[in-house]
């Protein structure tokens, strides 16, 4: 048995490992410190993505995604050791919410990734935010040398 | 430093210059089409714009889009979630002036965002006997639409990267005061 716990975090192995947007001040490690206060902005044309890759292959039941003025977003999986054949496993179009942060729950029983793509296709402005992933799962231990 | 990536529709009646004046600005005033040649559907023209007393730069991706109603239907898929928008009509043709509605109202259809900076352009003022469009009139028409007003010769070359420059700094502007809208409330 292991417990879960919040994988996505860049102090469990977590990286980013691609952005599409990069504005130094606000770049896409913040997105997995743990803190809601520091986010990652998109700078300009749609669609925009992320892709965030775990030290080893991960199981997730459930994920949370912290975000603003993001309209419709897709999530995809890959069990490869490296970030491609991904396949999708959720989308959602989300509400608007001005003034305050968008806080989505996705379920996804089962699913086990080594890299999720978030897939940021329309927008309810010209610039959105991601804040905070949080990834209830744990670690499949296989590979793990931490 | 951060580079900004801006989709800009060019868009107004055929002839009135849209393609000359992109083609002006990509290479800085090197290369004027005297010859008219129909754009068919959309041509993308990209140029950094590079944003004074910063570090930062805006590249813009530019959508120069034919006047002609036969592509309209595929220009409008290309359209989609646009970023900035630059209006260009005739000085000399009063009927491309009044399609600035139209086309503004269609450009706009195509977003949900609250803001979507935009210019008009008044070009070929170098036609000055011939031209139909009071500045005065098309100042009121811009103002009423939240537009920025400039004119243009693309022959002249006169005045030609100013528009592009302005949609540029508005759109780093936006992104700025989101930054900071968004650092307000975390
Ligand atoms: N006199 C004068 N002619 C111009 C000026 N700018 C463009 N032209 C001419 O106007 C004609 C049409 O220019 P284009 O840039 O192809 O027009 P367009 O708006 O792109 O037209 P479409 O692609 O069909 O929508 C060309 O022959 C140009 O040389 C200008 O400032 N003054
Ligand atoms: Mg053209």
């Amino acid at each position: 048995m292991t417990k879960l716990s919040d994988v996505c975090l860049s102090s469990c192995g977590a990286t980013v490992v691609l952005a599409t947007s990069c504005d130094e001040r606000y770049p896409p490690e913040n997105i997995l410190d743990g803190k809601s206060e520091t986010f990652w902005t998109t700078t300009g044309i749609f669609p925009q993505e992320f892709i965030i890759g775990f030290s080893g292959p991960a199981k997730i039941n459930k994920l949370t995604v912290q975000s603003y003025l993001v309209r419709n977003l897709k999530i995809e999986k890959s069990i490869s050791k490296d970030p491609v054949n991904f396949e999708k496993c959720a989308e959602k179009e989300l509400e608007n919410s001005e003034g305050q942060l968008q806080t989505e729950e996705f379920m996804l029983p089962g699913c086990q990734a080594t890299y999720l793509r978030f897939i940021i296709e329309s927008s309810f402005d010209q610039f959105v935010s991601i804040h905070r992933v949080m990834a209830d799962g744990n670690m499949d231990n296989i590979s793990s040398t931490a | 430093m951060v580079k900004l990536t801006a989709k800009c529709i060019l868009a107004g009646d055929a002839t009135v210059g849209k393609s000359t004046l992109a083609q002006l600005f990509r290479s800085d005033g090197a290369h004027f089409q005297k010859n008219y040649a129909m754009t068919v559907g959309v041509d993308i023209i990209m140029k950094t714009v590079h944003i004074p007393e910063t570090n930062d730069s805006v590249e813009l991706l530019i959508y120069d889009s034919s006047g002609k109603e036969i592509f309209y239907e595929i220009m409008e898929k290309l359209w989609e979630q646009p970023s900035i928008l630059c209006l260009v009509y005739d000085v000399s043709n009063e009927q491309s002036f009044n399609s600035c509605a139209k086309w503004l109202q269609r450009v706009r259809a195509r977003t949900l965002c609250s803001q979507l900076p935009g210019v008009l352009v008044g070009n070929k003022t170098d036609l000055v006997g011939r031209r139909t469009v009071e500045q005065k009139q098309a100042q009121e028409w811009a103002a009423q639409n939240e537009l920025e007003y400039f004119e243009t010769s693309a022959k002249e070359m006169e005045n030609f990267e100013v528009p592009f420059r302005t949609l540029a700094k508005s759109f780093h502007r936006l992104y700025q005061e989101r930054v900071e809208a968004i650092q307000s409330f975390v």
